[in-house]
């Protein structure tokens, strides 16, 4: 009896709960910020600026980069459903805002949607058109011109149009985002100093910073729905979580294929518009991509094994030589083919990020040792086959720009020593590890998000005490590892950004003095003694120096190459000698297992490419798909495919 | 000293007399024996080094740098380089090795290469090693105990307290007794679990291993106290209507003394027979908090942990799993033995007839 009135009281609440909430949305619903947004334009005449196609210099030189290679492979075919797995499930829908920078984000945004126009994956410094059908550079005065192809749709059918630019500097700079990264690039002349509307069709922009980039950089913009966040206002966060952002792209995700906490599915718009374009049509030829949320890396190779996931990227030496090595059955009867592809693009950097605003770690004598007492030389070797290679500073890959002589420091057990010593810890405790004059042990919390890599922390850990150092060893799921360093509740966290094909390194967002205390520095120069540190931000480091912050406005304010290779290299210097951060090691190439149903083109995938799946070239062959489990069965064999991928190899 | 009654004798003649589960106790006895001595028998430590004239006993003292031994770094001491290094001069200095040279913790690899390696007698892995080339008896030898230990430190605190409130509960009775079965029946509900996962994820991984042990195991006495209770409960207030008890009351005997000199005595009985069984729960909960991520933190050796290595490695490496099952089937199995005897050597009724 008590049971049953508990579920009844249940019930009624929840009714009640529900009818709370339909109200509430129902008042909200009705609410239209066109004018809000007119009139925000209006009070910045200068950043919002509205022409007529007469005002649109006439000497432009229009390119439309028709003449690159194709991307993808004519031999593609449309179709097919693809399994593949996600570790967490996503936090929100939504691309901006709390959460939303997490590992789902290239299925709604980075790989799925487009801007402009987008840099060539195999041609250095070329760009393809995208969302525009032709654009103009006028380098003297900073500023880009474009024309939007008249069929860009998004996918609600809206037409994508010049406003649609205009309202996302409006949706960039709205607090309501909560997005402190977006309020301040897409700020009023902050980066941009305007944007014009010469029709529908037409804008340009123009940059306070005229720099090598710039065209890269304008190109990228990727426009807001502006029909799609009418609603928009303080509850932003909370009224978008779940909510699917029309794209101008070629996937949607359906309300009835988001299952929370188990499974989330793309679809393909059959008519998408760019579908015949140039550069578009032999990619995206799934047609629905199906990713359940599998928490356990190992369950997601078994499920792999099994057929169930299409692909499964091999990186770790335990998969590609224990797991799945070339006498495996089902590589050696051909069923699932392995693949090596070296690419040529700047790495994710992967290392141990210091946080300095800890006690301990605040000293240089300290982070330095840690530096020494980091064994990266032995993981590679031992732990990664020596496949990979050491990273040396965290801004690896970029050419010019990247420092040409600095070297990562190896592990030297004895410098570690010194450099502790420097900082008072010279005697060693019962288990030898450091102490100093007050009996504070040398130990620090060494976190990550990365699950599948505790190991190499383990190893790390057992050479370090050597060094007379502790590393107390704090494995997260992504998601919470991810939030830890965000709130930055780190010591030390291993972790890698992933990196965009960019011309130059940025290091505003990881090191910039804004991105690590709310006020760092008093109006005299000297360090505030109030402040805070700055969540949600990306220096890990929370490394604040006035001397690095001039440094880096100089160069993010430059337009002279020469000034900012110069520049780039003394500020990595400079990160270097701070050595708040341990460079791990770079992977140069991508391994990847896939089902003999799953194809890649015959050059596999193209050189800027930072995973395989990135560019959307593959395809399904679902004829392949029943022949191949059929011949599995019956014990039939192909002739086994392990390939190597080196055209575009670099070391 | 408690005066043994001629009663209990019995039931422990009897208890001798059930070979199977007194075996399986004297076999308890001595692996707790070695865990206790567990440093001597497994550990990258030698038990004795001659050096220069001079012993070295290395094990439980200060870690020895290795410019004690005349090597040239200021880390612990290698002490199977030593030894060859000694083997090699051919000197007067020894070193004396455990059957195990090996700590829980080193990555160990024979090839250079950290992976799985099967079981080798040669390099002395005698289980093989797990997938950062780490001894596997070793780092199932320390986890065992560590299981182990703590079972018999839950056992323990869950008893203290299940006896102090569930006698209480039945002698007094009243308003306490109802106050405390409420208190109880909520607390009881709590999930346990869940509890554990949640205080895990908000304690700091900076607390030392032991302190985290600490916690964890008094989150689980927390959480399981209350089943004791219940049965403390029901037999003191058996025995408290009982005339002996009365006897005792009129001759002038205090409360404490009731319950400790009168009452507890004829309750352990039922007590007793619970206790393997506590110790099995708290084994399987240890090592499922740390198959499922939550208990103790890496690289610290344990059961659930090299049973998390051994699925996730079934088909490539099955020597890590094999070992980490048959361990937990013995310990368990022979906790159950202990048990069964136990039962049935406290058993009024020497011959029972299941139906």
């Amino acid at each position: 009896m008590i049971k049953l009135l508990g579920t009844g009281f249940t019930g009624v609440l929840l009714a009640v709960l529900l009818v709370a909430c339909g109200g509430g949305a129902g008042e909200q619903d009705t609410r239209d910020n066109t004018q809000e947004v007119l009139d925000y334009y209006a009070a910045y005449p200068d950043f919002f600026r509205f022409r007529t196609l007469a005002d649109l210099p006439a000497d432009l030189a229009w390119e439309n980069g028709m003449d690159l290679p194709d991307l993808g492979s004519p031999l593609a075919v449309k179709g097919g459903t693809q399994y593949g797995s996600v570790q967490d499930f996503p936090r929100t829908l939504r691309f901006v805002g709390p959460d939303s920078n997490g590992s789902f984000r290239p299925w709604i945004l980075d790989d799925v949607t487009l801007g402009l126009a987008g840099l060539h994956p195999d041609v250095d410094g070329e760009v393809y058109p995208q969302l525009a059908r032709e654009w103009a550079i006028d380098s003297e005065s900073g500023t880009v011109y474009a024309r939007l192809d008249p069929a860009a749709r998004w996918s609600t059918g809206e037409p994508v149009t010049v406003d649609d630019y205009l309202f996302m500097f409006f949706f960039y700079q709205s607090e309501h985002i909560v997005a402190p990264w977006y309020n301040n690039y897409y700020g009023i002349n902050i980066t941009y100093s305007d944007i014009t509307k010469y029709d529908d069709h037409t804008l340009s922009f123009t940059l306070n910073d005229n720099r090598p980039d710039l065209r890269d950089r304008v190109l990228a913009l990727r426009p807001v729905p502006q029909h799609f966040f009418r609603a928009m206002g303080e509850d932003f966060v909370e009224r978008y979580q779940w909510s699917f952002v029309p794209t101008t792209g070629p996937y949607v995700i359906r309300d009835q294929d988001v299952q929370r906490g188990r499974s989330i599915t793309l679809t393909r718009l059959e008519d998408w518009w760019a579908k015949d374009n140039k550069y578009f049509r032999n990619r995206y030829n799934v047609d629905r991509v199906v990713l359940n949320v599998i928490r356990d890396s190992n369950n997601v190779f078994e499920a792999f094994k099994r057929g169930d996931i299409d692909q499964f990227a091999l990186n770790l030496a335990e998969h590609w030589y224990e797991k799945l090595p070339d006498n495996d059955p089902d590589v050696a009867n051909g069923y699932i083919h392995k693949s090596v592809f070296y690419n040529d693009r700047p790495r994710p950097t992967f290392g141990l990020w210091i946080n300095t605003a800890r006690p301990l770690l605040d000293n240089r004598e300290v982070r330095l040792g840690i530096n020494y007492a980091t064994n990266w030389d032995l993981v590679i070797s031992n732990f990664f086959r020596g496949d990979f290679s050491r990273m040396n500073t965290s801004s690896d890959g970029y050419g010019e720009f990247s420092h040409p002589t600095l070297r990562a420091r190896p592990y030297d057990i004895d410098r570690a020593l010194a450099h502790f010593a420097n900082a008072g810890f010279t005697t060693r405790g019962r288990d030898g590890i450091l102490v100093n004059d007050q009996g504070q042990r040398l130990a620090f919390t060494l976190s990550t998000g990365y699950e599948a890599l505790r190991d190499i922390l383990t190893i790390l850990r057992e050479e370090a005490a050597r060094a007379g150092i502790e590393f107390r060893i704090e494995v997260l799921d992504a998601t919470a590892g991810w939030h830890k360093v965000q709130e930055k509740q780190h010591d030390i966290f291993f972790s890698a950004f992933g990196v965009g094909v960019e011309m130059f390194p940025r290091f505003w967002e990881t090191y910039h003095s804004v991105n690590a205390y709310d006020q760092a520095f008093l109006p005299d120069g000297s360090v505030n003694p109030d402040r805070q540190i700055q969540v949600q931000s990306n220096n890990l480091e929370s490394l604040a120096s006035l001397e690095f912050d001039r440094m880096i406005e100089q160069y993010d304010r430059s337009g002279d190459r020469e000034e900012m290779i110069e520049l780039a290299h003394r500020m990595t210097q400079y990160h270097h000698e701070y050595a708040s951060f341990v460079p791990g090691y770079v992977q140069d190439f991508y391994r990847m297992g896939h089902w003999r149903w799953l194809r890649y083109p015959e050059f596999f995938n193209h050189r800027q490419s930072g995973a395989a799946t990135e560019l959307h070239v593959h395809w399904l062959d679902t004829d392949l798909k029943e022949e191949t489990m059929a011949a599995r069965r019956a014990g039939r064999a192909f002739e086994p495919q392990v390939r190597v991928f080196d055209q575009f190899r670099v070391h | 000293m408690l005066n043994l009654n001629p009663e209990t004798i019995k039931k422990f003649r009897r208890f001798r007399q059930i070979k199977r589960g007194y075996y399986s106790f004297l076999l308890l006895i001595f692996l707790v024996f070695l865990f206790l001595i567990g440093e001597l028998l497994v550990n990258n430590r030698a038990l004795i080094v001659k050096y220069e004239g001079s012993l070295y006993f290395p094990t439980y003292t200060a870690f020895h740098p290795g410019t004690d031994f005349g090597l040239p770094y200021s880390y612990e001491t290698n002490y199977r380089e030593l030894k060859e290094r000694f083997a090699e001069q051919g000197g007067d200095n020894w070193v004396l090795l455990p059957l195990v040279p090996y700590s829980a913790n080193e990555n160990h690899s024979t090839t250079g290469i950290f992976r799985p390696e099967p079981p080798s007698a040669q390099y002395k892995h005698y289980l093989g090693t797990d997938t950062t080339s780490r001894d596997i008896l070793a780092r199932l030898f320390y986890g065992t105990r560590t299981a182990l230990f703590f079972a018999i430190a839950f056992t323990f605190a869950v008893y203290s307290i299940g006896i102090a409130i569930g006698a209480s509960m039945g002698f007094f009775g009243g308003m306490f007794d109802l106050l405390f079965q409420r208190v109880i029946e909520i607390w009881s509900n709590v999930p346990f679990l869940y509890m554990v996962i949640i205080i895990f994820s908000v304690i700091p991984a900076t607390f030392s291993i032991l302190t985290r042990i600490g916690i964890l195991l008094t989150v689980m006495v927390l959480f399981s106290w209350t089943s004791m209770t219940y049965y403390m409960r029901t037999e003191t207030y058996k025995q408290k209507s009982r005339d002996y008890v009365a006897s005792a009351r009129i001759i002038g005997a205090s409360n404490t003394r009731i319950i400790f000199k009168h009452i507890l005595p004829n309750v352990l009985a039922t007590l007793v027979t619970f206790m393997p069984f506590t110790v099995i729960a708290a084994i399987t909960a240890i090592t499922a908090l740390d198959f499922l991520g939550f208990g103790l933190p890496p690289p610290t050796p344990s059961l659930g942990e090299l049973l998390k290595q051994g699925t996730s490695n079934l088909r490539t490496a099955p020597w890590i799993v094999t070992s980490a099952f048959g361990t937990l089937v013995v310990l368990l199995t022979l906790v159950t033995f202990i048990g069964e005897a136990i039962r049935e050597s406290f058993d009024p009724k020497k011959f029972t007839v299941y139906k």
